[in-house]
């Protein structure tokens, strides 16, 4: 199969730029003939298999110092873009701040891609697992647009995904992911990630479901994100079961509403593989679990309280 | 229009990298396939060849010491790198993980076992004592066809156990 492309792809140039902005230069000048590749493992697979032409000019992002390694800040991690997915994987302040994200990348692909696959590359893929994440913990992309550095919020860069294209010039360089801590006011924080796919490792997902929440010392919910993706569907969030849950306690009546708002509010691609209906059901099911673990282990000490689900 | 700073920044033909602890000099296209520069410009073809999109691991080697795909590793990628295929390990005498495989029935038509063997010594170096998790996460991106796991993973615990025992 890929003998036959092995010419077509051996063909391109490589440029090697020393700093973003000559990277955007390159773009600039070189146009659509030209495409930033960081890992490269998603490009190569869709050469080789022919869903996208091989273009004329490569533009090598790994040349460009200080796009690599991550960064503990005060309230944040700061994650360059061309950090590779093993190395988030394994990154010490990532796995001790940001369990989600090590779960999501975990579920992505196999040790070996992640090696060469970095996070930039999962984010600008649009379809990518790590997506989610980024929407619930409110994560800033940080973009080179040429002119000057660009930080948009992760969820809304998502929504706008939804209406039009990104600009191809625009280079992600790092992402900036907020750490979320318990506080008298919320001393409870929880979150999940779930992937399902057709088999249990090494899968593409079908439904993928992201949560980030916080809870009064009351147990009513103090504030929830909720993104929903997978497959070829672009991660959205759940804007309507978020304003469900918020303030409430969770019982059997409220969780039954949130289980119809996700049912309505996500919006997946379905394939050959999985309808829309499965899939909706699936987020449902994941999310509705969720909550209702995470408060049945909060409600004294894990003990069913009046009302359960 | 390029300018002429900018041209300089453009890769050439020539790869220079260490493969199996030999310095290399290599006249390719810069994104040429590692894993045809391994199998047709250098006849190690111990590294196979399969799926060709990173899905089955049969062209796994080491870059660095980290286990990657071959087929979507480019020249360009590989440049000042250290590069280990399975020709590379156990080169003066059996490795231990190929010498666990002979004798816990790791290989059956044996096409996956060298990229099963580079997986494991990526593990093993990096952990030297991996729980089952580890193992499956580790081999997670190699299929054996002939599905025979059972022995693969007796063949990584005894691997480990030896390990843990010279130590």
């Amino acid at each position: 199969m890929a003998s036959g492309y092995e010419d077509k792809i051996m063909s391109p140039s490589v440029w090697h730029p020393r700093d973003t902005t000559e990277a955007w230069t390159f773009k600039k000048l070189l146009d659509s003939d030209a495409i930033y590749v960081a890992g490269g493992t998603l490009l190569r697979t869709q050469w080789e298999s022919g869903l996208a032409a091989v273009p004329k000019h490569l533009i090598d992002l790994s040349s460009i110092p200080g796009l690599t390694g991550i960064e503990k800040k005060e309230d944040s991690l700061a994650i360059g873009a061309l950090t590779t997915l093993g190395q988030c994987r394994k990154d010490p302040d990532v796995l001790q701040h940001s369990p989600l994200l090590v779960e999501a990348v975990r579920s992505i692909a196999a040790s070996s891609v992640r090696n060469l696959a970095t996070i930039g590359g999962n984010i600008v893929s649009r379809v990518g697992d790590s997506l989610p994440v980024f929407i619930v913990c409110q994560a800033e992309f940080e973009w080179n647009t040429g002119l000057s550095p660009m930080t948009e919020d992760a969820s809304e860069w998502v929504e706008r995904l939804q209406v039009q294209l990104p600009k191809a010039s625009h280079l992600l360089t790092r992402v900036h992911l907020p750490l979320f801590r318990e506080t008298d006011l919320v001393p409870k924080r929880f979150g999940a990630f779930h992937k399902v796919g057709r088999r249990e490792a090494f899968t593409p997902s079908l439904v993928t479901v992201a949560i980030n929440g916080g809870m009064k010392p009351d147990g009513k919910i103090a504030d929830i994100r909720i993104a929903v993706g997978g497959g070829q569907t672009i991660p959205h969030r759940l804007v309507a079961v978020e304003k469900i849950l918020k303030g409430q306690i969770p019982n059997r009546e409220l969780l039954g509403e949130a289980y119809h708002a996700v049912m309505n509010g996500y919006r997946p691609k379905s394939d050959p593989f999985a309808t829309d209906d499965y899939r909706k059901k699936t987020a449902a099911n994941l999310i509705i679990t969720e909550i209702w673990k995470t408060y049945s282990e909060w409600a004294d000490g894990g003990r069913e309280p009046d009302g359960a689900y | 229009m390029i300018n002429k700073s900018l041209a300089e920044r453009r890769s050439d033909k020539e790869l220079e990298c260490e493969i199996n602890g030999q310095p290399m000099s290599l006249e390719v296209p810069p994104t040429r396939r590692l894993l045809a520069i391994l199998r047709d410009d250098l006849q190690l073809t111990g590294t196979k060849v399969s799926c060709e999109i990173g899905r089955c691991g049969a062209c796994m080697v080491l870059v660095d010491g980290r286990p990657v795909n071959s087929c979507l590793t480019m020249a360009y990628q590989c440049q000042g790198k250290k590069i280990t295929t399975i020709e590379g390990i156990g080169q003066d005498e059996v490795d231990p993980i190929q010498q666990c495989f002979l004798e816990e029935g790791g290989y059956q038509c044996g096409y996956c076992t060298p990229g099963m063997i580079v997986s494991v010594k990526a593990l093993l170096d990096d952990n030297r004592d991996p729980g089952i998790e580890d193992i499956e996460e580790a081999l997670s991106g190699n299929l054996c066809r002939c599905t025979g796991y059972g022995g693969i993973v007796r063949s990584v615990h005894k691997a480990v156990q030896l390990r843990r025992n010279s130590s």
